[in-house]
């Protein structure tokens, strides 16, 4: 397969095809591949030292710092001493591991006080952990909905509810991005089945806010309760770290609350906070909580250590904002289109101009910026983007030359095949 | 293989994701959107579709589809040129 055919192809076009082994790749994939080794190599790329605002790779055999927009540490939190020290106290306490699922014998007292932390943290009567976000919304989902019933997402909502909900056997159903006219068709459309409504506090590719308090008016008016996934929000956003939900201030309305500690926590884990009934229920038909190993302690000290920091650190989130916004601002004035963006999640869209995305990539690499491209089926096709993700950590330095690089090796080629204005 | 049997495959996969739709009512002027399928489902019916009838289509063609029709008629025209290819 020749290189210029390899990219015009994505994920998309090997999921299935007519090969007869499922233990073996698919020959077409495995020619795409080989042709493109040059644009694989932006993804799993080993760094060489911890993914702060600065981090490291291996390029031509010589370590290279380079400023890190692809790192989710929101608050600023990773390498922190005190996290560190955390850790290290409960590996001498509790050893490396739980040994045991939650459900049977993976609980320990560190777990249960992690829970009172995040439920103190949200305002929630009740928490439930998870060994991941993804195990704990894919759990939540395949432990709740049953065939017959209809799970209705935002078309944007993160996979790991998809995936769970597919899993269940109920129906899903996805309204368009933001449009409480089409969730509220949705609703109606479905009225006489058991329903529920899923959907991201903030979206994790365009950097927007769920509009709560609209989306909520459409759930109450029908009767139906909402989850909100707040990963990338929970503890970035929100005067007390609360999320979108916060924000809005609709701590009341939203049924169930959930989060992770895999981005601005610094570490592992996923929690759902709401009715401890509810809760009680869910763990024993989320397979995840029943049937995967309970969170290490060590994970779950540094998680309790840096929630209480999060929580009485407020200048890390307006230190956040203040960057996001710099950043933002910044990348507009030099007519690139961030989206939907508002928030420190900030895409940078460059169209259908699949093959500029990898150039650039790379290009952005060699000059010292990791920032990494959003291809298919992350986001639409026609719609493939950088994905900026800034953090408190970040220095206006920092910054002010990776804008500077994104000017040379995305704006002057848009530019250049008349894709911009001049 | 006739444009037919094609258009058989299509409904049957597509009656398959959703509930309480009849394959033979399964209008192919309409899009499978307008049938309640979401864009994981399409993916789905195209993808199965595909593998029964053991033919490949980029998926950059399938982007400019409107309706079932048009899908139909370009699996055809790949199943023709593949019949015609020794
Ligand atoms: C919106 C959303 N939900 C859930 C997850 C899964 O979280 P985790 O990485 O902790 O498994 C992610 C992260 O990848 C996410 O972006």
């Amino acid at each position: 397969m020749d290189h210029r055919r390899a990219r015009t192809l994505n994920l998309g076009d090997f999921w299935q095809g007519d090969d007869l082994d499922p233990l073996r790749a698919p020959p077409d994939f495995t020619e795409w591949r080989s042709a493109t080794m040059a644009e694989q190599a932006i993804f799993q790329r080993p760094l060489t030292s911890a993914s702060g605002p600065r981090t490291s790779f291996l390029l031509h055999g010589e370590r290279r710092e380079v400023i890190n927009l692809a790192s989710l540490d929101y608050l600023g939190l990773n390498g922190d001493p005190r996290l560190v020290a955390a850790a290290r106290d409960a590996l001498q306490h509790w050893g490396t591991g739980a040994c045991g699922v939650p459900l049977l014998s993976g609980t320990t007292t560190l777990h249960r006080e992690l829970e009172r932390q995040v439920s103190a943290s949200v305002g929630a009567p009740s928490t439930m952990l998870f060994p991941s976000g993804f195990s704990g919304g894919f759990g939540l989902m395949s432990g709740l909905l049953r065939r017959g019933d209809v799970a209705i997402a935002d078309e944007k909502a993160h996979m790991c509810w998809l995936d769970g909900i597919r899993s269940s056997g109920a129906r899903l159903v996805l309204y368009r991005h933001e449009d409480p006219k089409s969730l509220d068709e949705a609703l109606t459309e479905h009225r006489t089945k058991r329903r529920l409504v899923v959907v991201d506090g903030l979206y994790s590719m365009d950097g927007d806010l769920a509009d709560l308090p609209r989306l909520l008016d459409v759930c109450d008016a029908h009767g139906v309760g909402l989850i909100v996934d707040e990963a990338h929000s929970i503890f970035a956003l929100g005067e007390n770290g609360g999320g979108a939900t916060e924000v809005h201030g609709e701590q009341r309305r939203v049924r169930l609350l959930f989060g992770t500690f895999s981005k601005s926590i610094a570490s592992l884990g996923g929690f759902a906070s709401g009715d401890e009934e509810l809760l009680e229920y869910a763990k024993l038909y989320s397979h995840p909580y029943g049937f995967s190993a309970a969170l290490p302690p060590a994970i779950v000290a540094t998680n309790i250590e840096a929630i209480r920091i999060a929580r009485t650190e407020p200048e890390r989130r307006r230190r956040l904002a203040d960057n996001a916004a710099y950043f933002r601002r910044a990348v507009c004035g030099l007519g690139l289109d961030i989206g939907l963006s508002t928030t420190h999640v900030v895409p940078i869209l460059v169209g259908g101009e699949r093959d500029l995305l990898y150039d650039a990539a790379l290009a952005m690499l060699e000059r010292g910026l990791y920032i990494l491209p959003i291809d298919y089926p992350a986001g639409p096709e026609d719609r493939v983007r950088f994905r900026a993700s800034i953090s408190a950590g970040h220095s206006r330095e920092d910054l002010d030359t990776a804008l500077g690089i994104i000017e040379d090796c995305v704006v002057r080629p848009l530019r250049a095949r008349g894709k911009l204005a001049t | 293989m006739n444009r037919d049997d094609i258009l058989t495959v299509v409904r049957k996969h597509l009656a398959g994701v959703l509930d309480g739709v009849e394959a033979a009512s399964i209008d192919p002027a309409r899009s499978m959107k307008d049938y309640g399928a979401n864009s994981l489902d399409i993916v789905e019916v195209v993808s199965a579709s595909m593998r029964e009838l053991r033919l490949k289509v980029p998926r950059s063609e399938l982007s400019k589809l409107t309706n079932m029709d048009g899908l139909v008629d370009l699996l055809h025209k790949v199943a023709t040129e593949k019949s015609a290819t020794p």
